[in-house]
């Protein structure tokens, strides 16, 4: 069996309209791999810089995988969140990269979006806060059911991957 | 040299923390430590150390200077539990008592070869107002982690509100032995095994001639 590993952090965000931000992740794979060890979701820090225009979160990410099969390649999605100076959570994005397929160092920026709504939605949540969210978090990774959606740009995140692999050149795959 | 096909690899660390930025503070020093996983052993070098105290330069850098050397070298049979530094800075306040200044992790690189990192330094934050009030009272006694190895482990951040105020520049030069014997591969394989035609040499020879 090849395994990978997946060793690196969720360094921070920039672009967003407000600070205050903390990240929801997770990986998704395929059916053929499986987790020998590590964590595969958590959620990062509050953080509220004082002088930057980044947030920054340096958490660490060291994920163990074996698998049979390429097809399902391990999938790194994001949820953005801002939490406001009363302690409410708002979600500010949605985004998804792929765990690079190279092994070696990789810095990804990765976009992140959020549902619009309706212009009576909007209004409510200029005044409000809040803001419509995906009932099926599924969406993130995927794009089988992706019409008809509204969305809006968001900043980015900022990832810092190492990929580790083993045994794939014994099965003659080059990566 | 033993004959026996080895199970361990090794990774030798080189490095230094170099420099920081706080532009609200003066007066920092470091502390340092490596959090691995439990498969690795630390075969040479220390695992913890402390830095000089320095103040900032007298120019428009405003820059900390440590020059601050790291030396280690690791064995494992596992990449999971891959090293990380943790840097945590302390400065001083009004009564020279220590007050933290920022919390930093990276994980060493996982090529060989020279690497820069810049490290965003956090420090977490009192949970609730009545706890701010209360350190304020007691003239910056900021939280603090129990263990600073806390932000090198991904379970447990949720709860934690900080406030990142500075940077601090680490340099690595990393070498690794037997990663490959053990069949990992950490850099892409064109680059590990370039392949050069046989005939690139001959066709220069004969546009020579």
């Amino acid at each position: 069996m090849a395994e990978v590993h997946v060793i690196g952090q969720l360094v921070g965000a920039t672009g967003f309209p407000e600070h205050s931000l903390f990240c929801k992740w997770g990986i998704h794979a395929g059916g053929a791999w499986k987790v020998l060890a590590g964590i595969r979701e958590g959620q990062t820090q509050v953080d509220n810089p004082q002088n930057h225009d980044a947030a920054y979160w340096s958490h660490p990410i060291d994920i163990h995988f074996s698998t049979k099969g390429l097809q399902g390649w391990p999938k790194l999605h994001l949820q953005v969140w801002h939490q406001d100076s009363f302690g409410r959570n708002e979600l500010y994005g949605y985004g998804f990269c792929h765990i690079p397929t190279s092994p070696g160092n990789h810095t990804i920026e990765c976009p992140t979006w959020r549902p619009s709504g309706s212009f009576r939605e909007q209004v409510s949540q200029y005044f409000l806060g809040g803001g419509p969210q995906l009932k099926n978090p599924d969406l993130i990774y995927s794009g089988a059911d992706r019409c008809r959606l509204t969305t809006v740009a968001m900043g980015k995140v900022h990832i810092k991957l190492g990929i580790i692999l083993r045994n794939f050149d014994k099965f003659g795959i080059e990566c | 040299m033993s004959t026996q096909p080895s199970t361990v690899f090794l990774l030798m660390v080189g490095g230094q923390i170099e420099s920081a930025e706080f532009p609200e503070f003066d007066d920092i020093y470091c502390k340092y430590c490596f959090h691995h996983g439990p498969d690795w052993l630390i075969t040479s070098g220390l695992e913890e150390g402390l830095t000089q105290i320095t103040k900032k330069s007298r120019d428009d850098r405003q820059q900390f200077v440590w020059n601050f050397p790291l030396d280690i070298t690791f064995k494992s049979t596992n990449p999971y539990g891959w090293p990380q530094l943790v840097i945590h800075a302390y400065g001083f306040n009004a009564f020279g008592s220590d007050v933290v200044r920022g919390y930093g992790v990276c994980h060493v690189p996982i090529t060989p070869g020279r690497h820069t990192m810049r490290l965003p330094m956090f420090v977490p934050e009192s949970s609730s107002l009545l706890q701010k009030f209360t350190s304020w009272l007691l003239i910056s006694r900021h939280p603090e982690y129990v263990d600073p190895k806390v932000i090198a482990q991904g379970e447990g951040r949720e709860v934690t509100r900080v406030r990142s105020q500075g940077f601090v520049t680490v340099s690595f030069n990393v070498v690794m032995k037997d990663m490959k014997k053990l069949g990992y591969d950490v850099i892409p394989s064109e680059v590990s095994t370039t392949n050069i035609p046989e005939n690139v040499g001959m066709q220069t020879q004969t546009l020579e001639s």
